[in-house]
């Protein structure tokens, strides 16, 4: 009987690399739109700017302190509600985008809040702008503390992206759910899906690592 | 070419700069000491606009620092800072943290910003560590670099704040070797520091300050042999000692 599943996954495995591919379209989009609102935020929550950092602040908390599945939930049900019609590939994208934003914030803030004051000063000193000080003289020192997290946040994103299955996005975890209901082999089947998130999930952690390795000694030139 | 009057500034409640007089003409070389927490970092860094300041007048340069609304880019390309910790920017080399403010400030090319560059380290006897990371570097090397950091905008003010606190004894003397020779040149300096030598030998006036104040202006060797004061003649005492 095993061997006789084991013929079946192989039959659909195709379905299998589909949901693959739909989660990293889905987590790539999320977490490159997380990326760059991340850092704008980020930078704004650095600055000590009332008008950002209080709002910014109250936006973080929430996103952090409540579950991602009702976060999407609420992105897919209740937006449309409100006039925003979305189908459940963009949902999960933004409901993604959100996330990553949240998490990105806090680590690029952190990054650029252990940059010493020295170097802000110093640059200002020069006659720089602020945003070309934060450009060419902060933001490179703090990525040596921001990369690490901020790879290991994309390891997050990717498997947080498992959670969209419940809006109907057909990604790994979605095909792992339908495929069960045929071959009822739970352990075959998501054993699977766990191989196929590590596969995409591993490069990342050990990027994580080696930057770790990499940023905390010596010099490099960014 | 600076000029305070009646500047005061508080922190909080903290009163750290109490009804400021100065008056440095081009090319004067004043020096500024006193006890540790009595205001003069506060001071020489209200001139660059580091630290802002509530009540009275400062114009630097032409430029009226009391009002808010001054270009803060324009006021500071023409005047170096230099700062008892350094702060090279660690991720470029000595050449790099020189040349930076004339790319991005001036708008100089990156080729003839390299030359001006290299002539600046030359100048205090850095040439051969162009290519040299800051922590590849002695602290008095360090010192230097950001001191032809701070000459590669061609200031018409140069500010030190206690250049050589930091350093090992044996680098002090490199430091204010090069300190020394843009004296000669007619760079217009206020120095904060505690090296009476330096001090002896160049400034043009010793400034002494205490609990935001300033007690005394002199001549250099009237300041240190005959101070008016007793917080002078205490204070000089106490360095003399050191
Ligand atoms: N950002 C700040 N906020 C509050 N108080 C400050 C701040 N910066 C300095 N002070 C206080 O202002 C006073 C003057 O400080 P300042 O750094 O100008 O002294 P200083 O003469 O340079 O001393 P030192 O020789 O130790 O460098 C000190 O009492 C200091 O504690
Ligand atoms: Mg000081």
């Amino acid at each position: 009987m095993i061997a006789y599943y084991f013929q079946r996954l192989i039959e659909i495995f195709p379905f299998f690399l589909k949901g693959l591919w739909m989660t990293v379209i889905v987590s790539c989009l999320g977490l490159i739109f997380g990326t760059i609102f991340g850092f704008i935020m980020g930078v704004l929550r650095s600055q000590k700017i009332r008008l950002f950092n209080w709002p910014i602040g109250i936006f973080v908390s929430v996103i952090r302190g409540t579950p991602f599945v009702v976060q999407i939930f609420i992105v897919f049900f209740i937006f449309p509600e409100w006039g925003i019609q979305l189908n459940a590939i963009s949902a999960a994208v933004l409901a993604l985008t959100i996330l990553g934003t949240a998490f990105i914030c806090e680590i690029v803030a952190g990054g650029i809040k252990a940059v010493p004051k020295g170097q802000w000063e110093a640059s200002a000193s020069s006659g720089l702008s602020i945003v070309k000080q934060l450009r060419l003289v902060i933001i490179p020192q703090a990525l040596r503390t921001i990369l690490p997290p901020l790879v290991g946040q994309y390891v997050l994103l990717i498997k947080d992206s498992s959670v969209v299955s419940v809006i109907g996005v057909v990604e790994l975890t979605r095909v792992g759910w339908l495929t069960v209901v045929r071959i009822p082999e739970g352990l075959m089947v998501f054993s699977l899906v766990g191989i196929l998130y590590f596969v995409i999930s591993y490069p990342l952690i050990r990027l994580s690592n080696g930057l770790e390795k990499k940023l905390s000694v010596g010099q490099i030139s960014l | 070419m600076i000029k305070f009057k009646d500047v005061n500034k508080w922190f909080g409640s903290l009163h750290v700069l109490q009804n400021i007089n100065v008056h440095v003409k081009p090319g004067e070389v004043v020096v500024i000491c006193g006890p540790s927490g009595s205001g003069k970092s506060t001071l020489i860094r209200c001139i660059n606009r580091l630290e802002k300041f509530q009540d009275g007048e400062l114009h630097v340069d032409g430029m009226p620092l009391h009002n808010y609304s001054i270009n803060l880019t324009k006021l500071r390309a023409e005047i170096g800072f230099v700062f008892q910790q350094f702060h090279l920017y660690p991720h470029m080399t000595a050449l790099e943290n020189v040349t930076l403010a004339p790319i991005h400030v001036r708008k100089i090319k990156k080729k003839e910003a390299k030359e001006i560059g290299m002539e600046k380290l030359v100048r205090v006897g850095l040439g051969d560590k162009a290519s040299s990371y800051p922590d590849q570097l002695s602290g008095g090397q360090q010192q230097r670099v950001a001191i032809a950091r701070g000459l590669a905008m061609s200031p018409k003010i140069l500010l030190f704040d206690e250049p050589t606190s930091a350093l090992d004894p044996e680098m002090i003397g490199e430091v204010l070797d090069v300190m020394i020779k843009l004296v000669d040149e007619g760079m217009t300096m206020c120095v904060v520091t505690h090296e009476m030598g330096f001090a002896r030998q160049v400034a043009h006036r010793v400034i002494f300050m205490d609990e935001g104040e300033i007690i005394e202006t002199e001549k250099p060797d009237q300041f240190f042999d005959n101070p008016q004061t007793e917080r002078a003649a205490l204070f000089i005492s106490k360095i003399l000692t050191h």
